[in-house]
């Protein structure tokens, strides 16, 4: 028991700080998309209104009356593709994810801007698997966790540990998903 | 010291044992592009019911990638739409570019049990905190229109036409 209890410790210590980046990783990006509903995890918005005067009719010369507006109202170098989602208006993309739309009678128009929100964009592509290296890698990083799991238990001896406090907090944490499913499923 | 270098190297070879990269949105597989017919979107909900379960191309332009899940692109021309879906991630810098999808046509078909389960599951969800009021509202909406439409149609369900993802390759 002596020996196990040692080599929880040892474990958990140093697999644990190995992990400390992983950890919040996952736990920042959890809680960023945890609320998707709320907010744009990768990218912040900017809206910027504007009217223009040019003709974005849907004709021959309307690539190059967008790339005028453009230059008005961004940089024409941005510019990707466009296309008309009903007759009325026009919806032009920008490079790095921004668009912009246009009533096309009335000139009025809004550009979107998206910027990439540091930390938080990192942080959730790899949140996402991106590739199977990462998806790998945070297998083991599940693996340890179980490992982290199994450890505590044995780290601690007498009231403080699994068989006194760390125990009722061991149940308590146990009852909540348990709840949790009871009442929702 | 000699176990936390085991521990570490043991690591690192089996990261190092699997490299593949085949995230949808960033792989272009090579696919037999012969006999697969190509669908302008223009006509797509026209034409779609003829090639239910079968492999077609769409080209369009990508309006944007699936906030939530990422597995779905939503794939526009001047004249129509289609929605694309992946088993993986879409890559979200597609957004904006002309590209050519190659997929199986799907049917979903939408009837009264349809809307009666998608009302539940709103209900269900709002009320768990999952969407927003004006999320509530829209799907609401969206339901109702489909019981409009398959009223003024005269029918008992609607079918919805859209794409699941094999492959896509940028058009020059």
């Amino acid at each position: 028991m002596k020996n196990l209890r040692k080599w929880s410790r040892i474990l958990h210590r140093d697999i644990g700080f190995f992990f400390i980046g992983t950890t919040l990783i996952y736990a920042i990006s959890g809680i960023a998309l945890n609320h998707l509903s709320d907010w744009n995890p990768n990218y912040s918005v900017e809206n910027k209104n504007f009217t223009t005067q040019i003709n974005l009719e849907n004709n021959a010369s309307v690539k190059n009356n967008i790339l005028l507006l453009l230059e008005e109202v961004d940089d024409k170098e941005n510019y990707k593709q466009h296309y008309y989602p009903n007759a009325q208006n026009l919806k032009i993309f920008l490079k790095g994810g921004s668009s912009i739309m246009v009533d096309v009678e009335s000139g009025a128009g809004r550009a979107e801007y998206l910027k990439k929100r540091p930390l938080f964009y990192d942080v959730n592509y790899l949140h996402y698997n991106p590739n199977k290296i990462w998806m790998w890698f945070s297998d083991i990083f599940a693996s340890a966790l179980i490992l982290f799991s199994i450890t505590s238990l044995f780290m601690i001896k007498g009231k403080k540990g699994v068989i006194g406090r760390g125990g009722i907090y061991l149940v308590l944490g146990i009852i909540v998903p348990i709840l949790f499913l009871v009442y929702y499923l | 010291m000699k176990k936390i270098v085991f521990v570490l190297v043991f690591a690192l070879a089996v990261i190092s044992c699997k490299t593949d990269d085949k995230k949808a949105g960033a792989t272009n597989k090579t696919a037999e592009t012969a006999e697969i017919p190509f669908l302008a979107l223009g006509e797509f909900d026209a034409k779609a019911g003829e090639f239910v379960n079968k492999e077609v191309k769409v080209k369009g332009i990508v309006d944007h990638v699936c906030k939530h899940s990422g597995k779905k692109v939503f794939l526009v021309t001047d004249k129509g739409d289609v929605h694309i879906n992946g088993e993986e991630r879409f890559d979200e810098a597609l957004t904006g570019n002309e590209i050519t999808f190659t997929g199986i046509v799907v049917e979903e078909r939408i009837d009264e049990a349809y809307c009666l389960k998608m009302e539940e599951d709103n209900i269900k969800s709002h009320k768990e905190g999952a969407s927003n009021k004006d999320q509530y509202d829209a799907k609401m909406k969206m339901i109702q229109k489909y019981r409009d439409q398959m009223k003024a149609e005269n029918t008992d369900h609607i079918s919805n036409y859209s794409i699941n993802y094999i492959s896509h390759s940028a058009v020059e």
